[in-house]
């Protein structure tokens, strides 16, 4: 891990030295042991303070929609969720991939902060794996300049949708109750569609006013239909990187939602995973002709 | 003082329970919030909660009147409650953000009444800290850990029992009905919590008014998302929308949600201007309406230092680690 700090200091000061790049995003150590946020960093001194270590778990790729409507070129690190964020960008023309420097960071799995704090952790070797990298497939990057570091070991292949399974098997009338209670905890505090790279709308439809397609009553209803709304839109642009989920306050299995329509997709279009090609589209922007259509 | 042993809690709120409608800080699931006691709700007093008490008050969603076109155009508010408001294990940083909220809404002119006819029927039955988490600061921001100012009654947690004092009329009131339940103690009042967590905040008045065009804000804005995490768990947050909804071809209601200066559309007017187009100025204005504007005018930091944006924040985005890096920055007479 401190090998890799290095490394990432010395990469970020000679991108910026060279001018190669105007920013580097990376991650810095907070005032906590399990806080390791973001960090953007813009002069070659700052490069000191770039960390790798077990909670470097944000995925940096939303915060190129900062900048999107600029040519600045951006350097960033990219574990293999984020690299795939990146590539979920790159398709959705949010950013261009002749501004990117991406420096591949694989990644060993790494802890949640939010684990720390919701557990009064007192210690970083005390706190498990996050959820998100306990269900990771590709923990390394799939898109990238340069990488530091040799490739770790992917991990056996496990039904990711082995949940999403167990839940189909309930009644209509489970599953409304079993979704309800979910949806009531939610505060709508939209953490989980601002966090999410395949987000990229100038303007949301759940935001606009006119017309108001969700209201802002927090009840059942208007819960109910976020969340349903945001999975059918995200659907097969989905790259599974799991912030939705991590970041909720409210502790709402997000991924259920997300692998349910991803498994629904693979069954329908055949087996398909976002975000790990940059040539392959996502199946619902593309018409094969070999598409099902029963309806027709 | 006087007392209640651990093991009488649940008859204690068992009879307070009858007093009125009693809110209890409970953990079930995943995120912890006040709710209304049953007996078989799992009470935690041991950590503060995800969600605040201030929804109690100010609850995320409330209907502000009914409306009806016809012969008559009518326009009815919902009916003001009756019951006693208990609210029981209220920490002292969320005590002092209710006495924020008192500011804002029952001051300078203009009462909600809303507000107020939840607020006159409220008991605060407030429980004093033993123990800072890593992440609480509240003795930096202004508020005493160990007795909360502004409260009904407050506890102590002594080992084996609460200690128990009443403050005002009305918590002396409450506490003649569940009297039966108290026992006396002659252990002393707890020692103040240690805090690892330190966040100098003298001084930042009087730098903050002269940083409003300050570089920092720039830099600090960076990692936040957008998202209302921070706004809807901050107990003295108050920010709301008022928005309408028919529900039929003649009527319909007027109801108003939680609304966050951090969402993108906030400041969004009609027409299309923002006076806070990006993060810089949202970022900017939240901290400097926590640790400048309402200390001008109220006297008090409209942050208590309960830590929960610290806690649940997306991208780590730290006010105390802002507050103190506050101290590095000068600023010219």
């Amino acid at each position: 891990m401190d090998k890799i700090t290095g490394l990432m200091r010395t990469k970020a000061k000679e991108l910026l030295e060279n001018g190669k790049v105007e920013r580097v995003l990376g991650w810095e150590k907070g005032m906590f042991f399990y806080s390791t946020p973001p960090v953007f960093i813009d002069k070659p001194e700052d490069a000191e303070k770039l960390v790798w270590d077990d909670f470097a778990i944000n995925n940096l790729a939303i915060y190129l929609l900062d900048k999107r409507n600029q040519e600045s070129k951006v350097a960033l690190f990219v574990k293999g969720c984020d690299s795939r964020g990146v590539v979920r960008m790159i398709q959705d023309n949010q950013v261009k991939r002749e501004n990117l420097y991406l420096i591949g960071i694989p990644c060993p799995g790494l802890k949640d902060p939010k684990t720390a704090v919701r557990g009064y952790y007192k210690d970083a070797s005390q706190v498990p794996k996050a959820t998100k990298c306990e269900e990771c497939q590709h923990p390394n990057p799939v898109l990238y300049d340069e990488m530091l570091g040799s490739q770790v070991e992917e991990p056996p292949e496990k039904d990711r949708f082995a949940e999403v399974s167990e839940l189909e098997k309930k009644s209509a009338d489970e599953k409304y109750a079993y979704w309800k209670a979910q949806s009531d905890k939610c505060i709508r505090c939209f953490a989980c569609r601002n966090i999410c790279p395949a987000c990229s709308c100038q303007e949301c439809l759940l935001d606009c006013s006119k017309p108001r397609w969700l209201d802002k009553e927090v009840d059942v209803a208007q819960n109910q239909f976020f969340h349903m709304i945001r999975v059918w839109h995200v659907a097969d642009r989905c790259v599974e990187c799991g912030e939705c989920e991590r970041v909720c306050p409210a502790g709402l299995p997000l991924m259920q939602l997300n692998r349910k329509l991803i498994k629904d997709i693979n069954e329908l279009f055949g087996p398909y995973e976002a975000g790990m090609d940059l040539e392959q589209r996502p199946p619902l922007t593309e018409y094969d002709t070999g598409d099902p259509e029963e309806f027709m | 003082m006087k007392a209640v042993s651990k093991e009488k809690l649940p008859a204690l709120l068992e009879e307070l329970a009858k007093e009125g409608t009693l809110y209890v800080p409970s953990s079930s699931g995943d995120m912890s919030r006040f709710v209304p006691w049953e007996s078989d709700v799992q009470v935690d007093l041991e950590h503060n909660t995800t969600m605040s008490p201030k929804e109690v008050l100010f609850p995320q969603t409330e209907v502000l009147y009914n409306y009806k076109f016809g012969e008559e155009n009518t326009v009815e508010p919902p009916p003001p409650g009756s019951e006693k408001i208990i609210v029981f294990g209220v920490r002292p940083c969320d005590v002092q953000a209710i006495r924020c909220l008192d500011e804002v809404f029952l001051t300078r002119t203009y009462v909600d009444s809303y507000y107020k006819e939840k607020r006159d029927r409220l008991i605060v039955i407030s429980l004093g800290c033993t123990v800072a988490e890593d992440t609480c600061f509240c003795k930096d921001m202004g508020v005493n850990p160990v007795e909360a100012e502004g409260a009904d009654i407050v506890l102590f947690d002594l080992d084996g029992e609460y200690g128990f004092e009443e403050k005002t009329d009305k918590g002396k009131e409450i506490t003649k009905k569940i009297a039966s339940q108290l026992s006396d103690t002659s252990k002393k009042k707890p020692k103040a919590p240690s805090f690892t967590l330190q966040a100098n905040s003298n001084g930042i008045v009087e730098k903050l008014q002269k940083m409003f065009e300050h570089p920092i804000w720039e830099e600090v804005c960076q990692k936040c998302i957008g998202c209302g995490t921070c706004a809807f768990l901050c107990p003295s947050c108050h920010c709301f929308d008022i928005n309408c909804k028919n529900t039929g071809a003649c009527d319909g209601f007027r109801y108003r949600t939680w609304d966050a200066c951090m969402f993108n559309d906030y400041a969004l007017m009609a027409g299309g201007h923002d006076v806070r187009p990006t993060k810089v100025e949202r970022i900017r204005n939240r901290y400097l309406h926590k640790l400048l504007f309402f200390k001008e005018r109220y006297g008090m930091f409209l942050c208590t230092g309960c830590g929960r944006c610290l806690r649940e924040c997306p991208a780590g985005m730290n006010i105390a680690g802002f507050i103190n890096q506050l101290e590095e920055v000068t600023v010219d007479g």
